[in-house]
């Protein structure tokens, strides 16, 4: 199974769509699409698409929960650092792996980092570590006891 | 692009000698200026780079040269030189615009704002324009500056060249040619010239920039031919010896140079000769071929320039499978990966996976030595390469390494520092990626955490072979060892196997109990069993690892000695202790659930019969006997389902790791097998079979008579033998169905496979009844076995027979024997199944990389939309609600399941004492928590979903009222007292107490919240995985039937195709029309007549040619009766209407001539020598006109629906816009299954409606759901753009702006030339840029950057101390 050939390349695509031919008559239209396009957009200040990043204006907009990407890649982050012999910010209880020292100063909200998030517009947000809800999936129950 | 001047600046050594080696010195030393020349990079191991003196290993090698005698086109660009030189004069290199023309559109094309789609376009018009210009035809167009004739232009042919042809020109300077030519022998020749690339570079470097501007060329055009080649670098066409270096073995790529060098010297030396001989000519096109060959072996050359053998150019070397996009760049080979037969081991966790000693002696790991580990890496070190647990190298920061194969180990191992890098074995612990081929989603690579142990196989827990669709009958699997801290993190907390027990594809539960375990489960929860002390207790540590601590249950009978039921024993493998705080509340129904029937109409819940209800209450096992709907896979309200969701992955892993244990080790004991004596049928069950198989027979008997007295009653919409094919199919299916029954019925409750059937572990009650009683009808193609021969299937049976036995019944079991016909049909559908796995895998696969190709960079940003890499917006909100399909509980992908939240609320928080609310205050309550912000589209939650809770929480308080109003008496008061205790009756049975409701409410809400989609899911890529991966599944049944038999609707893997092809023509077109009135049989009869398309010669009874003395006309008359019987509104004026608008009949209005009502008289009005032929073509062609319906629809058939007296018209064939305006239609409520149809006729959102729509049509047919915010994905991709794309090479080229991604996809060299020509720049955003650059793209962990938080430094303002 694992070698079967997939590949439909070559000779067995569908045949070329014919592209609609461009009538005389409907070019005048496009030609009438394309002037209005020409004038500046409204939306876009001019000095907008000139500063690549910034931090974002006014109260941040983004969830306080820590996402499992933000999560992984802070605990992989930090692992990382641990491994090469960084400060370790929490009381050990014998845990040597360099994750599971990373995953008890998550718990324990130490990790200092911040995490940048860039929004869609190349603006961004930054959260420390300490301040996003991590959904701890220990504690998640149902009911009152 | 290089110009000239940029390869001879580039290249290091010019190449003119065709050899490579020196003959002189026995072919030892590479000869200078040859192909081999040091120069451009170390020819083999041993010598160094003449360049940069650089190794064989550390040189990249350098660029030669090669300048040609005279120049030649490159074929990549061909059509573009083409396009380029249609648009310029020939003689004054301008453009063939008119000024203000050209100065429109330099403007158009300058605007920075217009995307490449928009420029192509662009650029498509000029060169129309440029070639239809005023003041010359199509053949010829005069110059406006300068005013010379430019002929025609195009690609010549057969070989690589452009001709121009001005033979069509009006001009004086041709006339004299001809009048020139004339004189010679040859009168005939052609005036059109080969205009050769030396002329053609001329005219481009005589361009002006401007005009380069207008044609889209981001280069100077004179760069599209080749005048110098730069000469590849040694290192990429490595030259190779053999025979001890006697001979060498070149690379297809040298040895087409070394065919241009040849050339050029041919054509050089041709050059050199007097001026005037024209021999160089014909050198020159064979060098022409030469450097077409080198860059494109594909081109097509005469076949006097044969090849010996095929040998690859540069194009071949990027495209296809193998080549260096996708071979190389988009898929890489990587290290420390191992491959090997797997098995199961039912003692490994979940999260396991068993890696053999010998490989984790070869798979390292470099870990840094640190405090914490010092002292293990030392000891690995210490072992040394051979010794498990050892190390292979230690890295020095400084860079260097040292293998520990050599002796001098323990001393490394002492001095061994922080901050080196021990290459050390795999440990158990360690994170590995686990994967088997085809990885159709992502859970076919998961990450499992290590353990080393004996033998040679990978293992792990069966209850993971579902994501892998992987068997132990001789699979092999992969695994790869990450390298880093950060690789092993992320794969730990993204693809753990923990992390992905639910597949994104609606939600299931898809690592769950298999196989054995569930048949175990079965037989343990069997209702008469019953355990003693010693082993109940026994089987409790069969759970775990004698490291638990267990609480035993009180005992179910206590006298005469205690024992314990199999129930109690799951109820402590859910529950073991009582620490544990683990409520597990849930109730389903297993297969065996008897549904009440006769008389009872209460449903049986836990007093069913067969035991097949299941109540968990609080963990404990009430009732009902586990399988497959409990513990298996594919189910949402599962025993894992349920805990996964209301505890977490971690429970649910425990709770299969201690299932497996357990009944891997007591069906060890138990025993289960199955032997020849299973499937021996009794007495009972022979006569039964018997029975049913011969009153099956005679049904079919009796419909064959009927057919052959022509008495069949026919089914709507076929015709006699298509009728008796459908009743003889349907009365032989039901009796493989009934024997399957029976066999359920009559077969001893110890019989296996009957237990392996019932707890759905393996085996269908078909695959039983197959094996004791009787194999069934074979199919061949949806029918019935065709005929091979003559008028029959096999020449056993006589001609035409259509008994059961002689169209491929097998009324044999495999365990009484097929005889030699119906064996031979049985290998009949074998094949047929065989073949078609085969074709459709191909099919899928190729649909799933499509689908991935077009949706693989959409993902969630933080703002909530869907949107492409190039920050496209193509959703606002992720599927309408932003949850994730993969944690949804309820059904059709509905977040939660309230009925099952409730039970759990009511479960955990007994009423106890609390009082019981009324319905009024439960209503006031939730309308208050309702109300709340998180309750509210801006605290992110759904209109949907608000409405849902609400609805649930008022039936729920409706049922209240109900019971509370039954109880209260006909007559009569009560008393305080009788009150009261009749309102906690009624309490007891649907009342709520209100913490209760309060922890109902804000479980739901919490949980709600809790599956909003995380910010950078790649939710593209999952929506085209969830889509892919059911397409392998589906197999065989291609073709189905939608309500009415005879109306076929394609489905499967080809109707699929369709979809996402966006195909222009589909196979069955299905157009479902709603009447206006909808119960009357009558009236859709007259709809569907109104529709159907009727020819003149249907309704004419006679069109006759009536010749007389002065005229001649075509006379029309129609047939009154069947015309009323067929309730058509037609007559003679309506006829001519139809004819006047059918095409190609020319006839004015002025040529008919109504006689009356029902006649008509076609006069025409030609020329008399014409007139007879035009009456006889007139007269043969009437009778195909069409007077009443619609052209385009094949045909009608009305459809009543199930149970009700309702009627709506499935019409076959396209034209929706036709069928939605005729009358009697309901046009609001009538669809297609046509989507570009829909689009023209209803519109884009009508078209996305309609996609998604068909999509989960033909999934669900096929038994397959799929979560619909996929299917939303994939349609609002498929449209974003305003017009329905299909995920086709035609349609991502529309979607995607990258050429990386596109040149990946299909078409590398295409896409690769023409952005080239076109100048463009990629931004490397999307997934496969990232791929095939090397670096982190934009989504999931690599979409937010993380910082170091410093702290902040506190500065002591401390007095100054000089001023003191």
């Amino acid at each position: 199974m694992a070698d079967e050939d997939y590949e439909m390349d070559a000779g067995a695509y569908e045949d070329e769509p014919i592209e609609p031919e461009l009538e005389e008559g409907a070019e005048e239209d496009v030609e009438g699409e394309n002037k209005d396009e020409e004038l500046p957009d409204p939306l876009l200040a001019d000095n907008e698409d000139t500063e690549e990043q910034k931090l974002a204006q006014g109260p941040r907009k983004t969830s306080k929960y820590m996402t499992k990407y933000e999560r992984a890649r802070i605990l992989g982050t930090r692992a990382l650092q641990i491994s090469m012999n960084a400060p370790v910010m929490v009381e050990l209880e014998g845990e040597t792996d360099p994750l599971e020292i990373a995953m008890k100063e998550l718990r324990a909200k130490k990790i200092p980092f911040t995490i940048r998030r860039y929004l869609p517009d190349g603006s961004y947000e930054d959260w420390g570590v300490d301040e996003l809800i991590v959904e701890d999936s220990w504690k998640r129950q149902v009911g009152g006891d | 692009m290089f110009s000239e001047a940029d390869v001879l600046k580039m290249g290091e050594v010019q190449v003119n000698v065709s050899r490579f080696y020196d003959q002189a010195t026995d072919n030892k030393t590479t000869i200078a200026h040859g192909l081999l020349d040091p120069r451009m990079g170390p020819p083999n191991k041993a010598s160094t780079c003449a360049t940069c003196h650089g190794e064989f290993q550390t040189c990249p090698g350098h660029f030669g040269y090669l300048p040609l005698a005279l120049p030649v086109f490159n074929v990549g660009y061909i059509s573009h030189i083409v396009d380029i030189l249609k648009c310029i004069c020939k003689s004054c290199s301008r453009i063939l615009l008119v000024e203000e023309e050209r100065l429109d559109f330099l403007k158009k094309m300058r605007n920075p704002k217009l995307d490449h789609l928009k420029k192509n376009e662009t650029f498509k018009r000029v060169v129309k324009r440029c070639n239809a210009m005023v003041g010359g035809t199509r053949m010829a167009v005069t110059c406006s500056r300068c005013g010379y004739i430019n002929g025609s232009l195009k690609k010549a042919g057969g070989t690589v060249g452009v001709i121009h042809d001005r033979s069509k020109v009006q001009d004086n300077t041709i006339k004299e040619a001809v009048a020139a030519i004339s004189n010679m022998k040859e009168s005939k020749t052609s005036l059109s010239t080969m205009l050769d690339p030396q002329k053609a570079l001329k005219l481009f470097k005589n361009m002006l920039d401007e005009d380069c501007d207008l044609l889209y060329l981001g280069v100077r055009p004179e760069k599209l031919i080749i005048s110098t080649i730069p000469v590849p670098p040694l290192p990429i066409r490595p030259s190779v010896k053999v025979d001890g270096g006697t001979t060498s073995n070149e690379n297809d790529i040298t040895l087409r140079l070394a065919e241009i060098v040849r050339t050029n010297a041919v054509v050089n030396s041709a050059l050199s000769e007097p001026v005037g001989n024209k021999s160089y000519l014909e050198s020159w096109e064979h060098l022409q071929f030469s450097v077409a060959l080198y860059i494109n072996s594909d081109v097509r050359v005469p076949p006097s320039f044969d090849q010996p053998k095929p040998m690859s150019g540069l194009v071949q070397r990027m495209k296809g499978k193998q080549g260096r996009f996708r071979g190389n760049l988009s898929g890489k080979r990587v290290e420390y990966t191992g491959r090997t037969v797997i098995s199961p081991d039912p003692n490994l966790k979940i999260t396991e996976v068993a890696i053999p000693i010998l490989m984790a002696r070869i798979l390292t790991y470099p870990e840094r030595v640190s405090h914490h580990n010092i002292e293990r890496l030392r000891h690995a070190v210490r072992n040394g390469t051979s010794k498990y647990p050892g190390a292979k190298h230690i890295r020095k920061p400084d860079g260097t390494m040292m293998s520990l194969s050599i002796n001098a180990r323990k001393r490394l191992a002492d001095e061994l520092k922080f901050g080196d890098v021990v290459d050390r074995h795999l440990i158990d612990g360690d994170v590995v990626l686990f994967n088997r081929q085809p990885s159709l989603h992502r859970m076919s690579i998961m990450s499992h955490r290590a353990r080393i142990m004996p033998w040679r196989t990978l293992r792990f827990n069966e209850s993971v072979c579902n994501p892998y669709n992987a068997d132990f009958d001789g699979d092999e699997m992969n695994m790869h060892v990450p390298q880093t801290e950060e690789a092993r993190t992320e794969a730990l907390m993204l693809m753990g196997v923990q992390n992905n027990l639910c597949t994104p594809k609606n939600g299931e539960i898809l690592v769950a109990s298999t196989q054995d375990f569930l048949t175990s489960s079965f037989l343990i929860t069997r209702k008469d069993t019953f355990y003693d002390r010693a082993s109940f207790s026994l089987m409790c540590c069969y759970m775990g690892d004698a490291m638990d601590s267990l609480d035993l249950p009180t005992p179910a009978v206590v006298k005469p000695i205690e024992l314990w039921t199999g129930k109690q024993l799951f109820s402590v493998l859910l529950r073991p202790h009582a620490d544990m705080r683990v409520y597990l509340n849930l109730t389903l129904t297993e297969k065996s659930y008897t549904k009440p029937s006769g008389k009872r109409d209460k449903p049986y819940e836990t007093m069913c019969p067969n035991d097949g209800y299941v109540y968990i209450h609080n963990s404990e096992l009430i009732s009902g006997q586990l399988g497959k709907a409990t513990l298996g896979n594919g189910n949402k309200d599962g025993l894992y389902s349920v805990l996964l969701r209301d505890y977490n992955s971690h429970a649910a892993a425990a709770c299969m790791n201690r299932l497996a244990k357990l009944s891997a080790r007591w069906i060890g004991n138990h025993g289960f097998s199955i032997g020849i004596d299973d499937v021996q049928p009794g007495d009972n069950l022979n006569d039964n079979t018997h029975r049913i198989i011969s009153e099956g027979n005679k049904k079919c008997e009796n419909f064959i008579l009927d057919f052959n007295k022509g008495k069949l009653k026919l089914q709507p919409g076929c015709n006699a033998a298509q009728t008796l094919e459908a009743e003889i199919t349907g009365v032989l299916n039901k009796i493989r169905d009934e024997t399957g029954k029976v066999c359920m019925e009559k077969l001893h409750w110890r019989n296996s496979p009957l237990i392996m059937s019932q707890c759905g572990s393996k085996g269908s009650p078909i695959n039983i009844s197959q094996m004791i009683a009787c194999v069934g009808q074979q199919s061949v193609g949806g029918q019935r076995a065709p005929n091979g021969f003559m008028d029959r299937s096999l020449p056993h049976f006589p001609r035409k027979s259509k008994t059961p036995a002689a169209k491929g019944f097998v009324a044999n079991s495999f365990y009484s024997g097929l005889t030699a016909t119906e064996f031979f049909f049985h290998t009949m559908g074998g094949r047929e199944g065989l073949v078609d796995t085969a074709v459709k895998t191909a099919d899928t696969g190729y649909m799933s990389r499509k689908l991935m190709k077009g949706l693989e960079d959409l993902s969630v940003y933080y703002d909530n939309t869907v949107r492409d890499s190039s920050a496209c917006i193509v959703q606002f909100t992720y599927g309408g609600d932003g949850r994730d399909p993969s944690q949804m509980e309820g059904k059709a992908g509905f977040p939660l399941n309230f009925d099952r939240l409730l039970m759990k609320a009511k479960a955990t928080c007994p009423a106890d004492q609390h009082k019981g609310m009324s319905p009024s205050e439960i209503r006031e309550m939730v309308d208050e928590r309702l109300s709340m912000h998180d309750m509210t589209p801006e605290g992110g939650c759904s209109e949907d979903f608000r409405k849902k809770l609400k609805e649930f929480i008022e039936k729920y308080a409706v049922t209240l009222e109900i019971t509370m109003r039954a109880f209260q008496p006909h007559v009569g008061e009560l008393n305080d007292e009788e009150s009261r205790i009749l309102e906690t009756v009624a309490q007891s049975i649907s009342g709520i107490t209100s913490q209760q409701l309060q922890v109902f409410l804000d479980t739901c809400i919490y949980r709600y919240h809790d599956k909003k989609i995380d910010a950078g899911t790649n939710i593209g890529a999952i929506g085209a995985q969830s889509i892919g991966e059911p397409g392998t599944q589906m197999t065989l049944k291609t073709f189905h039937f939608a309500g009415v038999a005879s109306m076929n609707v394609t489905l499967g893997v080809p109707r699929i195709k369709e979809i996402l092809n966006a195909a222009k023509k589909i196979s069955t077109p299905v157009i479902t029309a709603k009447l206006r009135s909808n119960d009357n049989l009558s009236y859709a009869k007259l709809v569907k007549v109104q529709m159907e398309r009727t020819y003149l010669g249907q309704v004419a009874k006679s069109i006759k040619l009536v010749l007389g003395l002065r005229s001649a006309s075509i006379v029309i008359s129609l047939d009154k009766g069947t015309i009323q019987a067929l309730q058509l509104s037609i007559d003679a004026y309506t006829v001519k209407e139809s004819i006047l608008k059918t095409p190609k009949i020319k006839l004015k209005d002025h040529n008919f001539k109504v006689l009356d009502g029902r006649k008509l008289e076609i006069i025409l009005s030609s020329e008399k020598s014409k007139l007879y032929f035009d009456l006889h073509w007139l007269k043969n062609r009437l009778p195909t006109v069409v007077v009443k319906g619609i052209g385009t629809i094949e045909r009608a058939v009305i459809n009543k629906k199930k149970e009700q007296d309702k009627f709506n018209l499935l019409v076959e064939g396209t034209g929706l816009q036709a069928v939605m305006g005729m009358e009697g239609i309901n046009g609001h409520e009538t669809t297609s299954n046509h989507i570009l149809e829909v689009q023209s006729t209803l519109g884009i959102e009508a078209a996305r409606r309609s996609i998604i729509k068909e999509i989960q049509y033909t999934m669900e047919s096929h038994g397959m759901s799929i979560d619909i915010r996929h299917m939303m994905l994939l349609a609002d991709v498929m449209t974003y753009k305003g017009e329905v794309l299909g995920i086709t090479r035609f349609g991502i080229q529309k979607m995607k702006e990258s050429v990386l991604m596109l040149a990946s996809f299909e078409k590398t060299s295409d896409h690769l030339f023409n952005a080239s020509v076109n100048g463009r720049v990629d931004n490397i955003e999307g997934v496969s840029e990232c791929i095939i650059m090397g670096i982190p793209m934009q989504t999931g962990t690599g979409m937010i950057g993380v910082k170091q938080k410093v702290p902040k430094l506190e500065l002591c303002h401390r007095p100054d101390v000089i001023l003191s």
